[in-house]
């Protein structure tokens, strides 16, 4: 029997085929006459030799060095790092306040978990850009001049012009004391991993928690007192106008890591509360019927099956705060769609390679993610069943 | 047998009242032991310190008359609001820079848009399918003229009749349908009636004038609701169809499909808007102008299409296989059994993502200020940089705040609400 050509599956499928990849060649080559026609009009190039030239720009907060006369490719590089470091310090002050709220929903109190419910609504169904605004006009903005800074032990001051702390400053010899510091951490697991070898022997834990923490502490605190306390601080002190000295952040910055984190803290807590509530409550039942403190039930038993739910759906929140640190262009911090996407464009005007660059950058950290994504779910997958 | 003994249960005992009204709800959920004492004390400070802030700025102290922001700082300082600066421009938050003799437009388009709904709502009403589609795809023809009008040529003429004849259609089909009439809207007859309504339609758009309002002057909560409207409705079938490539078996459709949704999923929305600002004047032929506005509609629904998409997607992983099967060995086609047995049920699962994904999408419009729209954010952020009121930013951004708070909440209750009416034939 044979079936008529318009009703055979194969052949269907070919020619639907042939025809989506013959409408996006045409769109492809349509865009692409397009551009080289309007570029070769207006004078303009897409090749990357730009990004030798002088950038001739200053940058207003950079994580490395960088300075007015450097390439493109050093702004490029001053761009990353900038977003790397708002990302960083973004997800750990985000997982913390996201866990805290998360678990004051889950509370048995009436009164913490309605607060922790109405937290999560307002911030989560307002608009992120609206927020780092509001932050940036809002607060840090109108901060009083660094003369009447808010202070916090002389060390830490909040001005208008950003937040100054004291930065450390490593003297002779203070590898030393990071050596010692690293080996009491390797110890410290030592001793973990050999309580855990009894606890599957004897079935008795032992008490390890201040061993570890002696074992950590106390080899670099000796090191240190011996190499003759080697680390100065910089503090940051009022001179003139402004201060001098320690490490200082914009109010740019604060702004948008705070917007950032809150704001990403109520989906994280969302995150946890859901992974928490999805481990059956047979489980908690089951452990205490066999005696298992509620402690260790937590730690031991519900956990490690929530871990399972929460991690991918938490993983992709950290990306999306990678990816929103983007809008600090909205108040002028420096990071990659800023220093790149904008100035740099704007002043070189190869549109093609720096679009092209920055989109590269974020398709790069989003595929690595999911690449370890991919590779967890897949173990996570395997203890099941 | 008359003596044996027979099993009298006797009455229970009532509950103790400890743990019974008022009193039993305050001790189990509030004081139940000493740390949750303690904790319901720290809660009930926070809600007292929030409160009174909030309160006392933004009632008790404000300021609601005067004239200029330096009146405002000299009566209360910056301890209450200043209302009088945000009441000044509502309108602005509003409509943005809309012509005043013409804001009327807006406020009928989008009255136009609400009674078109409301057949949606009538219990009595069968063919909500068709007049729902009908208000997505016909109602941006009709709202074009409304919101911009001008010159209306031959083929943009025809268009704006087509959207008048489906709200008119869809009025006559609920009408119908109350009075059970609905043997009039069948066979031939619909067609004639049809013909005839588009001829009507085609009359009144040809004398119906309105002027020019160049989109550049558009702003404020209509600018975002007509982004994130335009994004809503493009994004949901496109994302329709993006999933299903993305699961075709032809390798090559899933490979378009993918790369595409990948790409876009991958890179913030500001470097979307931004590639689509300084690339779509080169993509096309030199000479034609693409407005601001477009470029900005065009790059927020690719990208949410792609997010629509994954949820799709996910969607559709959740029907079991034995569906497609079913409606295969019924004798169905990949269209009909996706249209009519799939998607339905995938459909109904997704509700809460989907919805969750519109207020992203509403929120994300925010974004469109960054490159040059006037979008109810900008305006709110322009009211501080007016001279009469500079430097007030904290109070039209509290008000925005709670803009966009009604809306995205008010999406979200009803969310929860169509997806327990769905699932009330699926709850056990």
């Amino acid at each position: 029997m044979t079936t008529p050509i318009l009703s055979n599956a194969t052949a269907r499928a070919i020619f639907y085929q042939a025809l989506t990849v013959l409408g996006v060649v045409l769109l492809f080559w349509y865009t692409i006459t397009n551009t080289v026609e309007n570029m070769s009009q207006r004078g303009m190039s897409a090749g990357f030799d730009f990004l030798d030239v002088s950038a001739g720009f200053g940058i207003g907060f950079k994580l490395i060095d960088y300075r007015e006369g450097d390439s493109y490719l050093r702004v490029f590089e001053v761009g990353i790092a900038n977003t790397l470091l708002v990302a960083v310090i973004g997800i750990a002050l985000a997982t913390v306040i996201g866990l805290v709220v998360g678990l004051a929903r889950l509370s048995g109190n009436w009164l913490i978990s309605t607060i922790a419910r109405w937290y999560i609504e307002m911030l989560r169904n307002t608009p992120l850009l609206l927020q780092i605004i509001a932050w940036y006009f809002g607060v840090f903005n109108l901060l009083p001049r660094p003369r009447d800074s808010v202070e916090w032990g002389g060390l830490f001051f909040l001005n208008n012009r950003g937040f100054y702390l004291p930065s450390p400053e490593p003297g002779q010899g203070f590898g030393l004391t990071l050596i010692a510091l690293a080996a009491g951490i390797a110890a410290a697991f030592v001793v973990r991993a050999h309580a855990r070898q009894r606890l599957f022997e004897t079935g008795k834990l032992p008490r390890v928690i201040p061993a570890m923490i002696a074992l950590v502490i106390l080899p670099a605190l000796l090191v240190f007192a011996l190499t003759g306390q080697p680390l100065a601080w910089n503090v940051p002190v009022l001179r003139g106008f402004n201060f001098q000295g320690g490490t200082s952040v914009p109010p740019s910055f604060c702004a948008l890591i705070i917007a950032l984190s809150i704001y990403t803290s109520c989906f994280i807590a969302e995150i946890i509360r859901s992974g928490i509530q999805s481990v059956s409550h047979g489980q908690t039942e089951a452990a205490r019927a066999l005696g298992v403190k509620p402690s260790r039930t937590m730690r031991y038993i519900i956990l490690p099956q929530a871990m399972r739910v929460i991690i991918p759906p938490l993983i992709s929140q950290y990306l999306n705060l990678t990816k929103n640190s983007s809008l600090a262009i909205a108040i002028g911090f420096p990071d990659l769609v800023s220093v790149w996407m904008n100035t740099s464009l704007n002043q070189s005007g190869r549109a093609i390679p720096i679009v092209a660059m920055t989109m590269g950058f974020y398709c790069a950290v989003s595929l690595a993610v999911s690449l370890v994504m991919n590779r967890y779910n897949r173990r996570a997958m395997l203890s099941e069943r | 047998m008359s003596d044996a003994l027979i099993f009298q249960p006797k009455a229970g005992k009532p509950a103790p009242p400890s743990t019974l009204g008022v009193v039993g709800w305050v001790r189990g959920n509030l004081v139940s032991s000493l740390p949750n004492a303690a904790l319901t004390l720290l809660g009930a400070y926070i809600v007292y310190a929030f409160f009174s802030a909030v309160i006392g700025w933004a009632i008790v102290d404000a300021v609601w008359e005067a004239q200029n922001r330096r009146e405002c700082l000299d009566l209360v300082g910056r301890a209450g609001a200043c209302w009088p600066g945000v009441k000044a421009w509502i309108p602005n938050l509003i409509y943005g820079l809309y012509p005043k003799d013409q804001v009327w437009r807006i406020n009928a388009g989008f009255l136009v848009l609400v009674l078109w709904a409301v057949p949606l709502f009538l219990p009595w009403v069968r063919s909500k399918v068709m007049i729902g589609l009908g208000l997505v795809l016909l109602y941006p023809l009709l709202a074009s003229y409304f919101f911009h009008g001008g010159d209306k040529g031959l083929v943009w003429g025809a268009l704006i009749a087509l959207g008048l004849t489906g709200f008119l259609w869809s009025w006559l089909t609920a009408i119908a349908e109350a009075r059970r009439e609905a043997p009039l809207l069948e066979g031939r007859r619909r067609w004639i009636l049809l013909a005839g309504l588009y001829a009507v339609s085609l009359l009144v758009v040809s004398q119906w004038v309105l002027d020019e309002v160049q989109t550049r002057l558009w702003g404020g909560l209509f600018l975002t609701l007509v982004i994130s409207g335009f994004g809503i409705t493009v994004s949901l079938p496109a994302g329709i169809l993006l999933a299903l490539g993305r699961r075709s078996r032809m390798p090559l459709i899933a490979a378009v499909s993918t790369t595409f949704i990948e790409l876009f999923r991958s890179v913030p929305l500001i470097t979307v808007l931004f590639m689509f600002n300084t690339m779509l004047p080169l993509f096309l032929p030199a000479g034609v102008e693409v407005n601001r506005l477009l470029r900005a509609i065009v790059a927020v629904c690719l990208f949410s299409s792609a997010y629509m998409a994954e949820i799709v997607r996910g969607g559709l992983q959740a029907i079991p296989k034995g569906q497609y099967e079913a409606a295969a060995a019924v004798g169905l086609g990949f269209w009909q059994s996706t249209s009519l047995i799939v998607l339905p049920q995938a459909l109904r699962i997704m509700i809460p993502s989907i919805v969750g994904s519109f207020i992203g999408l509403f929120k994300d419009t925010t974004l469109v200020s960054i490159i040059g729209l006037f979008d109810l954010l900008s305006m709110a952020r322009a009211v501080g940089e007016d001279t009469v009121w500079l430097g007030l930013f904290i109070e039209p951004f509290f008000f925005v705040t709670m803009i966009y708070f009604v809306f995205c909440f008010s999406m979200s209750q009803y969310s929860f609400h169509l997806e327990a009416r769905l699932g009330a034939g699926q709850r056990r």
